[in-house]
């Protein structure tokens, strides 16, 4: 935790010189914000571009799936080639898996945040909320950095939020604090969670722009 | 710590991320849940925390927060619980290792759903393996024990 802290000091201050104001949220993170405008287009499709990376890295993108309601495995630690999760799963429209098998049967809840409670392998992972699939108009996997760039600023399916409220939901989200913190042979998802939270703030000072 | 297991209070002296599973076996030596694979790929350790089916292998006792339900604990030999009566009228166990779990996740899945279709049914249950391939009749068990439950 310590250990942390510390790294969320450094990117507080590494962002103190252009940032607007800095706000605590969530757990111990910060939302720093731009002024409209300060942050040129050309640097704001560099942000975006980082933000993409964590979209698109499996640690995120393999809940992120459309309409057939089927999570993913894909990434190093599942071989080459993406697959279904295994044993047929499908969460159903309700994402959690009520229609069927809870997600949370397996991947089951802890009482509190525990970095150290997803060290075994090749077991289902865990966090201190109840595990799901992201809402299906989120939909990540194998989309295009466009498609999800217009996707993410498009209040009907980002849940109505702004791009500080999507900021600040990525912190509040402790099912997303996992992917950081995979445990296991599971490769964590780049970049940190403030680095891309800040990433989406200069973005949004930038005014969203997405690559063709 | 304390905790309930089949309408009992418990007391046990274990570290907290003990899985339940060993609790269960080896501090209340309750076996009929079984152990497989220890990473929640298999079922054979499924029991219920508050009637849902979680894999006492994964829920470090901890984490517990829920009166727990073992397959000691769902019907009695005086009155079986209706999954259990179905499994017997189609004959379902082979080797019987992994029916504990299997159960156990029937009965939590009829809960939610008491006229499922064969995908559903498959669906729900595929993440129970059984090494001895009862896959049809754990089926026809189902689809008997939801008729069962209806007109119940």
């Amino acid at each position: 935790m310590k250990k942390l802290s510390l790294a969320v000091l450094a990117a507080s201050f590494a962002f103190v010189s252009h940032a607007f104001a800095a706000e605590a949220v969530g757990t111990n993170r910060v939302i720093n914000e731009f002024p409209d405008g300060s942050i040129s287009q050309e640097e704001g499709l560099e942000n975006w571009q980082k933000f993409f990376e964590v979209a698109s890295h499996p640690r995120c993108a393999n809940c992120h799936v459309g309409a057939d309601h089927k999570p993913m495995w894909s990434g190093p630690s599942f071989g080459d080639k993406a697959r279904v999760h295994g044993m047929n799963i499908n969460a159903g429209e309700s994402r959690i898996g009520a229609e069927t098998l809870l997600c949370s049967t397996c991947h089951v809840t802890l009482k509190e945040p525990d970095p150290n409670a997803n060290s075994i392998a090749h077991a289902a992972p865990k966090v201190a909320m109840a595990w799901q699939l992201a809402p299906v108009e989120a939909e990540w996997f194998g989309k295009s950095s466009s498609y999800i760039c217009n996707q993410l600023k498009d209040p009907t399916r980002n849940g109505e939020r702004t791009i500080k409220e999507v900021a600040i939901h990525l912190d509040h989200d402790l099912i997303l604090h996992w992917a950081w913190e995979p445990g296991g042979t599971r490769e964590p998802a780049p970049h940190s969670l403030q680095e891309t939270m800040d990433a989406l703030m200069k973005w949004s000072a930038a005014g969203t722009p997405c690559p063709e | 710590m304390k905790l309930t297991v089949n309408g009992n209070t418990e007391e046990v002296n274990v570290e907290p991320d003990m899985p339940l599973l060993w609790v269960l076996r080896d501090e209340l030596g309750i076996t009929g849940v079984k152990y497989g694979c220890g990473i929640a790929q298999c079922g054979a350790c499924t029991v219920h925390v508050d009637g849902v089916a979680v894999r006492s292998c994964q829920m470090r006792v901890g984490d517990l927060d829920g009166e727990v339900t073992t397959i000691e604990g769902l019907g009695s030999a005086e009155k079986l619980h209706i999954v259990q009566e179905a499994w017997i009228e189609h004959q379902v166990a082979q080797c019987g290792y992994c029916q504990s779990g299997q159960i156990m996740q029937a009965a939590s899945f009829l809960e939610f759903n008491d006229d499922p279709t064969d995908e559903e049914i498959d669906t729900a249950m595929s993440a129970n393996l059984c090494r001895c391939g009862t896959y049809p009749r754990i089926r026809t068990a189902i689809k008997t024990a939801a008729k069962n439950i209806r007109e119940a």
